[in-house]
């Protein structure tokens, strides 16, 4: 049997909003530590002195 | 011997490795659990529970609507529990908690005010009124955006985190405001309907997916909320031996 979600715009509205917070709050700390991660390797690889800098 | 082993463990929590260890050990398993709750409860409130005798399928945005707003104001009382921790015992890893419930409670309780704007539109024929409940509920997505903005405004992050504990505290009178507003005063939202005391005004056939959809994003708060502390504690940490053997692939 499929589902009939014959829904008015409020409920589906309600239910989306749900879904774009539900995703944002797993994407944005995955993003955020990949961004702290390239960064941090980025000065690892100075300390060691290990850096190519590819667009030099 | 349960106590001492608790009280280690607590204080073993102090140490940023393993504090860092737990925020990428348990949000995968957090993760997994909302989603699986989620998706049954969304299952049920979308296709099982039956339409509402008075405001037909309207009724089903409370399934979002009610556990946002009850984790949104839970979120607080847990962030400012750590803050009084954090700034009576100055453990690093709890500033760093109580910093991280802020954006998860923020969502949360913008999701909550746009999804009773949007159930308030076909029910009371408004998107919004300044009414006692909802005004103090926008107060609370305000404190959470002023915690984050103080947070972010100090340069030295433990500083900030001090005096954004204060501001946590402080905004804590909001919470009891919240929850007594619809019973202080004449609110044109309605009163509770679910009671953890008593008998609840809500048909038990209603009840399943609101129970999932409380633990599904009860377990989202707790995974969002150490996924944030763990990015932001290896932020703190860059300069720190043990984050250096983190990226060596020694954790």
């Amino acid at each position: 049997m499929i589902p009939q979600f014959n829904y008015a715009f409020y409920i589906w509205s309600s239910y989306g909003l749900f879904a774009a917070i539900m995703v944002w709050q797993f994407l944005q700390p995955r993003i955020q530590r990949r961004k702290i991660l390239a960064e941090l390797r980025e000065q690892e690889a100075l300390k060691s002195g290990g850096y190519h800098d590819t667009g030099a | 011997m349960t106590f001492h082993r608790l009280k280690v463990a607590f204080h073993r929590l102090g140490s940023p490795p393993t504090f860092f260890r737990l925020t990428r050990l348990l949000p995968p398993w957090l993760w997994a659990g909302f989603a699986v709750t989620a998706l049954i409860g969304l299952y049920l409130a979308l296709y099982v529970v039956p339409p509402d005798y008075q405001q037909g399928d309207s009724f089903r945005i409370l399934y979002i609507h009610v556990p946002a707003a009850w984790q949104a104001l839970l979120s607080y009382v847990i962030m400012a529990v750590l803050a009084a921790i954090a700034l009576v015992w100055r453990i690093r890893s709890v500033e760093i908690m109580a910093m991280a419930c802020a954006p998860v409670g923020a969502a949360l309780t913008a999701l909550c005010l746009a999804t009773g704007s949007l159930w308030g539109k076909p029910m009371w024929g408004t998107w919004w009124a300044w009414d006692a409940r909802l005004t103090s509920m926008l107060v609370l997505l305000f404190l959470y955006l002023g915690i984050m903005g103080l947070y972010a405004a100090f340069e030295d992050r433990r500083k900030g985190a001090r005096v954004a504990c204060i501001l946590v505290l402080v905004g804590l009178v909001n919470i009891p405001i919240i929850h007594f507003s619809v019973e202080w005063w004449t609110t044109l939202h309605q009163g509770s309907t679910i009671r953890f005391f008593g008998e609840s005004r809500m048909h038990s056939s209603m009840l399943p997916p609101l129970v999932l959809m409380t633990i599904a994003i009860k377990l989202m708060f707790g995974a969002a909320m150490l996924n944030r502390a763990g990015n932001d504690l290896l932020d703190q940490d860059r300069r720190k031996k043990w984050v250096s053997r983190y990226l060596g692939g020694k954790p």
